[in-house]
């Protein structure tokens, strides 16, 4: 199971990161060793020289940023550290508007991310919602792993209450790889997870098609009275740095 | 199209990190150690790596309307329980931020002339039925508003429920089980020390302010 895989390694990555130098976006090599610093700090550090450079290159964007935002994306992705969608898209601030939850779900009942979901369609108005799943998922991977193992749907991590709210949330996608648990047993570890990733996005892209602010948001626009509004699909692929369309976009019929 | 432009940064980002380090990518896909969960609002203004210049693999991020922590809420609490107890964060910061919308909203229903306090349940938004998603979500927040007794709709007053939205929160996150065990105990099951904090993100600005409410263990 992966989750108990990552804790297990946790030790060995910790002494790789501290062997081994990262890179960060602009490119610079920087020490692991400044992990030992106060990381709560450093953030806050980061910050404070993120804002001094961002000001000197434009002195205007801060000021302009405090007057409203107008993203045309919404991008429901998981909250995997590994996926800083701003980040991996290259995007600035004021692009996208966002909502990250563990293995990146819209459950219909889920008040979270359907107000989400509700303030970016119809006070927003923003014309393009992604779903983005990404490679190695934790989430997917303890359904998939409770799935081929047997266990109940509402049981996906056997060190986690049934009633407590980890296996609650992780219950509709354990039931998802259940369902298609023949398909996905017949597969090699590495390519079930792929396809159960890819399948949660496709059906978190259907709850979105059919949620109310969607269908009303398509309805007008078949009216002629609202503007396109697209569902998307994605996968991030965490080896390679790359998005994956998977081509299933949804719009008005 | 914006989603195509995304495709396309995206693809020439994927290029030029492994330019500069071909081993980026195979490593990050092997695991991740966040040392810090981010509570923060959906805000497009407020991506939690970029305003803080933390690399992939930093940051365990949450964001939702106006940085709330219900404390009933599944969809955060697997989050907390995830990143504190199986990926072993040593932060939880929530961070709320100047301007929020979802804020606005709260002060102007708060302070309308027709608004009962206590009478439940309460359209924050009224374009939408007070029982629609986004209604329910911030009824908690007008109505810390509207505890508040502001008095007026000012830009102080929304700055002044931005802070202390930041701090009820923080208060919530420190209640939940996972925060509790982990500060009666010391450390969590991992061997982690944890702190929380609250933070407010200015936007003219830039900057990241700590509201000093801070909590640790005993």
């Amino acid at each position: 199971m992966f989750f108990r895989n990552s804790l297990s390694l946790f030790p060995i990555i910790l002494l790789a990161t501290a062997l081994t130098s990262i890179v960060n976006v602009e490119g610079h090599r920087l020490s692991a060793r400044q992990n030992k610093v106060d990381a709560s700090e450093r953030l806050l550090q980061g910050n404070a020289q993120w804002a001094a450079s961002t000001k000197k290159d434009n002195t205007t964007f801060f000021q302009t940023s405090a007057k409203g935002q107008d993203p045309k994306v919404l991008w429901y992705g998981c909250a995997d550290s590994r996926e800083p969608e701003s980040v991996i898209t290259n995007s600035i601030p004021g692009d996208i508007f966002v909502h990250r939850n563990i293995a990146n779900q819209v459950p219909p009942e889920d008040a979270n991310s359907v107000s989400v979901l509700e303030y970016a369609i119809k006070h927003l108005k923003v014309e393009h919602v992604i779903i983005a799943g990404h490679t190695n998922c934790g989430g997917a991977n303890a359904s998939l792993s409770a799935a081929l193992a047997g266990s109940s749907a509402s049981q996906t991590l056997s060190d986690e209450p049934s009633a407590g709210a980890l296996n609650k949330w992780l219950e509709p996608l354990t039931e998802f790889a259940l369902s298609q648990k023949s398909q996905l047993s017949a597969k090699s570890n590495s390519d079930a997870l792929t396809v159960l990733v890819e399948e949660n996005v496709k059906k978190q892209v259907e709850n979105v098609s059919n949620s109310e602010a969607i269908q009303a948001a398509w309805q007008a626009e078949t009216n002629g009275t609202g503007r396109a509004v697209r569902v998307h699909g994605w996968v991030y692929d965490l080896s390679t740095g790359l998005i994956r369309d998977l081509n299933v976009t949804r719009g008005p019929n | 199209m914006p989603v195509h432009q995304l495709l396309a940064t995206n693809a020439q980002w994927a290029a030029d990190v492994a330019q500069s380090d071909p081993t980026f990518f195979p490593t990050s896909a092997q695991g991740q150690s966040p040392h810090t969960l981010w509570i923060g609002c959906a805000d497009s203004r407020v991506p939690a790596s970029v305003i803080t210049g933390a690399k992939p693999g930093e940051l365990f991020v949450h964001r939702n309307i106006a940085n709330q922590f219900h404390p009933d809420d599944k969809n955060i609490l697997s989050v907390l329980r995830y990143a504190v107890d199986h990926l072993g964060v040593e932060h939880v910061v929530i961070v709320g931020h100047s301007r929020c919308g979802g804020a606005q909203a709260c002060l102007n229903a708060a302070l309308a002339p027709n608004f009962v306090p206590g009478n439940l349940p309460i359209a924050t938004i009224e374009d939408y039925p007070a029982e629609e998603d986004i209604n329910r979500w911030l009824e908690p927040l007008t109505e810390l508003t509207a505890s508040l007794e502001l008095g007026s709709i000012s830009d102080a007053a929304l700055q002044t429920i931005v802070e202390e939205n930041v701090k009820l929160q923080v208060k919530n996150l420190s209640q939940s089980e996972v925060i509790q065990r982990a500060f009666e105990n010391g450390t969590t099951a991992l061997g982690k020390k944890v702190q929380i904090h609250g933070w407010v993100y200015d936007l003219a600005t830039g900057r990241l302010k700590d509201l000093h409410v801070s909590q640790s263990s005993k």
